[in-house]
């Protein structure tokens, strides 16, 4: 069970730790927070309560910067 | 989880301040509406306007100019735009394009100052002195001026600027508690100045938080300027930021709640406290100032750039 993530220049195959795991786990993992970033789940926006799925491309995108 | 409005399961936005949940379609409606409203209620357009837009070619900017364009299609308005390159390596010049694709595509006015043709030197040069006061100082007056002059150039009757909830909410805050009480004065969604040679300033998306204008353009597709300033740093700005976001997950209202109680008290502040100056001129180049010297004038002296 695994997933690909996109943000900025990675690509990377992740796998998924449990059948329940959100984009907000996801965040919290990577150390990044909600605030700054929105989640495209295939393609599509998604909310951070979403659940990773199987085979699923979940792309990150800053979209506040500090300064 | 379904939208509110419109019941379609794919939700892309949770409202904390509101408990509401859109879908994309009535997101991007509602963050449109909203600006329109807000143009409205403070009458920040007139017909006939021409509306310069600062546009760097990042999310705030690119947002005002495309809702802004929607006034120009009713043929309310008329748009140009003023693109400042400061002259920052790896980082300005993609905003430059950007900004530079966007008036293309909409077919309107547009022009690009970089600091290096208007003053001789650009923020990398300046930034290389020994004796600089802060890349933020000098970045701020110089592009402030250079909006200003491009306003009165390009016969713009009114400057919009991509300033959002969260920097008004911030400006709000850190004046206050600097005690900047000439500066809280000039804060609000439309400032005009006694000088007739400064156009009238004016912040369609004064009410939408930062974080939705970065959702409006994920979701509308549009082509932005996603980057940090090569020179931004830990500011007071950003510590007063960080409180307030910090307020916000236990108190979801914050933001708005300041911007409120701001607007309820801007008129008291304005008739007690505001200053009656920039009645002279700068010697060197004619713009208002209560100096000899305007601000940007007198950083060119200090930098030998005259």
């Amino acid at each position: 069970m695994s997933f690909i993530l996109k943000y900025k220049s990675m690509e990377e195959k992740r796998d998924l730790p449990n059948d329940d795991y959100t984009i907000k786990d996801l965040l919290d993992d990577m150390d990044l927070s909600p605030q700054t970033i929105v989640s495209k789940q295939n393609g599509d926006l998604v909310i951070e309560d979403t659940v990773i799925n199987d085979g699923d491309e979940i792309q990150l995108v800053q979209i506040i910067y500090g300064g | 989880m379904k939208c509110s409005k419109c019941g379609n399961p794919k939700v892309i936005i949770k409202r904390e301040q509101s408990g509401q949940l859109l879908c994309k379609d009535c997101f991007i409606e509602s963050i449109e509406k909203k600006v329109i409203k807000t143009v409205r209620k403070e009458k920040l357009l007139d017909k006939g306007d021409k509306v310069l837009v600062a546009l760097s070619g990042g999310k705030d900017s690119v947002t005002t100019l495309e809702i802004l364009n929607s006034f120009r299609k009713m043929n309310v308005i008329d748009i140009c735009a003023v693109t400042v390159d400061e002259g920052i390596d790896n980082y300005r010049q993609d905003g430059v394009d950007i900004a530079i694709r966007h008036a293309k595509r909409l077919g309107i006015e547009h022009k690009v100052v970089s600091l290096k043709d208007e003053y001789g030197i650009t923020l990398d040069e300046i930034m290389q002195r020994e004796n600089h006061k802060g890349s933020c100082s000098y970045c701020g007056v110089f592009r402030r001026t250079i909006i200003n002059k491009a306003a009165r150039e390009m016969g713009a009757t009114k400057i919009a600027t991509g300033h959002n909830l969260d920097d008004e909410v911030q400006a709000i805050m850190m004046n206050y508690l600097e005690g900047n009480t000439d500066n809280l004065t000039k804060l609000g969604a439309k400032t005009e100045s006694k000088a007739e040679e400064f156009t009238v300033k004016i912040k369609p998306l004064r009410e939408i938080p930062e974080r939705e204008i970065g959702i409006y353009v994920v979701a509308k597709e549009l082509e932005v300027h996603f980057d940090s300033c090569p020179y931004a740093m830990q500011s007071f700005r950003g510590e007063v930021s960080e409180v307030i976001n910090q307020l916000a997950e236990k108190h979801p209202t914050i933001k708005y709640s300041t911007l409120r109680g701001y607007d309820k008290i801007k008129g008291i502040l304005k008739d007690g406290l505001e200053k009656d100056y920039a009645h002279g001129r700068c010697e060197k180049c004619g713009e208002p100032s209560a100096n000899r010297l305007c601000k940007a004038c007198s950083f060119l002296e200090e930098l030998g750039c005259d």
